[in-house]
């Protein structure tokens, strides 16, 4: 699958879809949940920037609102391999950068 | 009305229907801050550049609508921009047009060069306007005669209309106020052909845009318009440069010129041109803006809807 380039929206979409691993959410929810798995608190602008590309792209979707202003996403297949991938690069990445830290 | 509110209508309409009342509720849900604010204004930057971001939801016919709708408004604003940019040139070339200026171009190589720079600027820019404008304008005189709105043609045909106006104007004010008049008359007579020339260079470039906004134009007509727009808009970016380079080298290389009172209508010469500067600055931005908007559009019009 093609990576599309989600601009300075890159690490904000891998920790929603990060969030949203962990189940559907609403924005506050992912906000929070954001806030408590990474310690980044997003701003609202950002934080919808990046939900809107996702939705975009087809990453995430919008399940009925459960209340008035509480609209909740979940991945969508597309998503999960996105992520899966994303991870795993990540994964890759740390384990070399831990492997050359271990030589100094 | 609160900051929230206020901050919301920021964004673009499609944006908002979409995620409006959520974003309300993330908002509200801790207190303002100043970097909460900037963030708001950054996202709202943002949606306005990527106008597909809020309409994944749209049935497809809708999408390819607003995708086209946001085309057409990007190129008739890059064509506003350029016209509020060519009265700051024509501006820059009655400040350069006395004898003085034109010494100094030849005797100083980079005053020279920045204006030879301006020059090939403005004919790159309106060879652009032209190779990407005639066929829109085709376009709405076909629209027009095919559906007998004769108004259209009329709205075409405001900018000699406009001219001729100017033209008018300026033969009678030299008539009645010729040079040597009271301060009073001259200074009346100089108000209103400043007015006269704005007010035609307004009036020709809404009925235009007003009359392309009118009219069915194809799709393709407006998805190619957007290459000539990107030529438009680094020529803009050449001749504002070149400008700038223009007054900071006259300057430093001919200071008593610069310093003096050479500038339109006897004013300061360096207050003369940072007023051009500042027009091609403004309108040199827009037509970015707007570039960035209509190739973002038209590369949403490429993309298959989900």
């Amino acid at each position: 699958m093609g990576l599309p380039d989600l601009g300075r929206f890159s690490d904000p979409s891998i920790l929603i879809l990060a969030s949203l691993a962990g189940g559907k959410k609403h924005g506050y929810a992912i906000m929070e949940d954001i806030e408590s798995i990474a310690h980044v608190r997003l701003g609202t602008g950002t934080l919808y920037g990046a939900i809107a590309r996702l939705e975009e792209y087809g990453f995430i979707e919008a399940l009925p609102s459960e209340e008035r202003g509480r609209r909740p996403y979940r991945l969508t297949s597309a998503g999960i391999s996105f992520l899966r991938e994303q991870l795993i690069s990540m994964e890759a990445l740390a384990t070399l950068g831990l492997r050359r830290l271990a030589t100094l | 009305m609160n900051i929230y509110k206020l901050l919301l209508r920021l964004y673009p309409r499609v944006w908002r229907d979409r995620y409006e009342e959520e974003f309300l509720v993330v908002l509200a849900s801790h207190p303002f801050s100043l970097f909460e604010g900037f963030d708001v204004m950054r996202g709202a930057l943002d949606a306005h550049l990527h106008p597909y971001l809020g309409a994944t939801t749209l049935i497809l016919s809708e999408r390819i609508r607003l995708m086209l709708s946001t085309l057409r408004r990007s190129l008739l604003t890059m064509f506003c921009a350029y016209c509020s940019f060519i009265v700051a040139g024509i501006a820059f070339q009655k400040l350069t047009e006395y004898h003085d200026f034109a010494e100094a171009a030849q005797a100083h190589s980079l005053v020279g060069f920045s204006f030879d720079l301006v020059v090939i600027g403005a004919i790159a820019a309106l060879l652009a306007v032209l190779i990407g404008g005639l066929p829109i304008v085709a376009a709405v005189v076909k629209d027009a005669l095919a559906r007998k709105r004769y108004g259209l043609l009329f709205l075409l045909a405001t900018p000699l209309l406009a001219l001729a106006v100017f033209i008018s104007t300026t033969l009678l004010l030299e008539a009645l106020a010729p040079l040597g008049t009271s301060t009073f008359l001259t200074l009346l007579s100089r108000g209103i052909f400043v007015a006269v020339f704005l007010g035609a260079a307004v009036a020709s470039t809404g009925a235009v845009c007003f009359a392309v906004t009118r009219s069915n134009i194809p799709a393709r007509l407006l998805r190619f318009a957007v290459l000539p727009s990107l030529l438009m808009t680094l020529s803009m970016l050449v001749m504002f440069v070149a400008t700038l380079v223009w007054g900071l080298s006259l300057c430093s290389d001919v200071p008593q010129l610069f310093n003096g009172n050479e500038g339109m209508f006897g004013t300061s010469t360096s207050g003369s041109w940072l007023r051009i500067v500042l027009v091609m600055a403004i309108a040199t931005g827009l037509a970015v803006f707007s570039l960035m908007r209509g190739c973002s559009a038209r590369s949403a019009l490429r993309k298959p809807a989900r």
